[in-house]
């Protein structure tokens, strides 16, 4: 026993040192297995006090503005829904007429920002709503603004998004006014770019970018951004367009998860 | 217990930077990296085995969420204080400029290991616009924080100023 004690005693530094070397090779090589425990207990034990302050600050300063704004949005948007439910009933009526399926609905799951991790440019938030909450993969995320990304990974309280500004996320979109179909992907020295998208493809500066649906993850109609500039390469097949996003990436705090009805 | 307590503090200073102070006190890409900032300070302060553990824990608390790749971050965060400490132990860092300089290579270590690990495009681009700057933001804050430390800077002095 006292061998034990002496071999301790004499190789501490190296013992501390192989440990740290150890843990941190457990992370390298396991992240699945060990990093939902991890991640839960560090965002519970030292982001959400923070997040909890950011947000009470945040609600504090902004209610009275926002209060106002929303009456205005009220307002509108009462207008708006008059106009939408007539359009609703007759897109019912036609498509009965046609023998089209109905189309299900989305339910928003209202979710606070925890944490925004990437260096240089936002690449996934982590969400306060988790497999507890019907949360699950591959559920998309929005804002008042816009499309936010999707779940890539769900604990019981907590949920990983992948941002837009992902550079390896990919949304299938379309021009809103043209109907020109392309990808939007992000790239750290151009932004946002919609991809693939013809030359010869209708499209300006101040188009309206929304979520295709096609692919399955994002529902079509969700808005993405408005195109900033448009290039066309006399030798290239595909235009090169910019789009500036809706979303401000840098002050996310309040989101809604897209949950698809009957899910 | 006690002993924990200020690295225990230390880690909850750096959430509060990465929740509410990141976006606050950034100018462009360019960001003050205070969870590098706080492993280096410990590497000069404390002992070699307190910088490893405490950047080992700092590089877990900054990059949870992040991704699969975590263990190579809280690895290189760990590693930082580990360097610090030895370079501590071999150089003379008597003045304040020889610390600072020592934090603006320890944080442009630090960024350009980042930069290198999430393997973007633009890496020129972010070299120039977040890693350079980023370091030089960081060895100015830390030159005021060293300034405070030493006594060349006090609320009398400011007070004096003003």
């Amino acid at each position: 026993m006292n061998w034990i004690t002496n071999l301790f005693a004499r190789h501490w530094r190296n013992i501390h040192l192989l440990a740290i070397a150890l843990l941190s090779v457990i992370l390298i090589v396991a992240p699945s297995v060990v990093m939902p425990t991890v991640n839960q207990a560090i965002l519970s034990v030292f982001y959400w006090p923070f997040a909890e302050i950011k947000t009470g600050l945040g609600d504090l300063h902004a209610v009275g503005e926002e209060n106002h704004r929303l009456r205005q949005m009220l307002t509108q948007a009462n207008v708006n829904l008059s106009m939408y439910q007539e359009a609703v009933r007759e897109n019912a009526r036609l498509r009965s007429v046609l023998g089209f399926e109905q189309q299900s609905g989305y339910i928003l799951l209202p979710v606070e920002v925890m944490s925004i991790s990437g260096d240089y440019f936002p690449v996934s938030a982590v969400i306060n709503g988790g497999s507890n909450d019907s949360i699950f993969v591959d559920q998309p995320v929005i804002n008042q603004n816009g499309l936010i990304g999707r779940i890539v990974s769900v604990a019981s309280d907590y949920a990983t998004v992948q941002l837009l500004t992902d550079p390896s996320n990919r949304v299938a979109a379309r021009i809103a006014q043209s109907r020109e179909m392309g990808i939007i992907r992000f790239t750290v020295s151009e932004g946002m770019i919609l991809d693939n998208l013809p030359v010869q493809g209708a499209v300006n500066v101040n188009d309206t970018v929304l979520s295709s649906g096609l692919g399955g993850v994002y529902p079509p109609g969700l808005r993405v951004g408005v195109v900033s500039s448009v290039e066309r390469p006399e030798l290239e097949p595909f235009c090169r367009i910019t789009v500036t996003p809706f979303v401000d990436f840098h002050s996310l705090d309040e989101l809604f998860v897209l949950n698809m009805e009957g899910r | 217990m006690i002993r924990v307590l200020p690295f225990l503090l230390y880690l909850w200073l750096v959430s509060l930077h990465q929740v509410i102070l990141n976006d606050a006190t950034s100018i462009y890409a360019a960001t003050i990296n205070i969870p590098a900032v706080v492993v280096i300070l410990i590497g000069l302060y404390k002992s070699e085995l307190d910088a490893c553990w405490f950047g080992f824990m700092v590089g877990v608390v900054t990059y949870a969420g992040i991704g699969d790749s975590m263990g190579w971050y809280v690895l290189v965060m760990a590693l930082l204080g580990y360097l610090t400490f030895h370079v501590r132990a071999k150089v003379n860092l008597e003045s304040i400029y020889s610390r600072v300089l020592l934090v603006l290579v320890g944080v442009l270590i630090h960024n350009v290991a980042v930069l290198i690990m999430a393997g973007s495009d633009g890496v020129f681009y972010l070299l120039v616009t977040g890693v350079v700057t980023g370091a030089v933001y960081t060895a100015v804050i830390a030159w005021v924080f060293f300034l405070f430390k030493e006594g060349k800077i006090t609320a009398k002095k400011l007070k004096a100023i003003f």
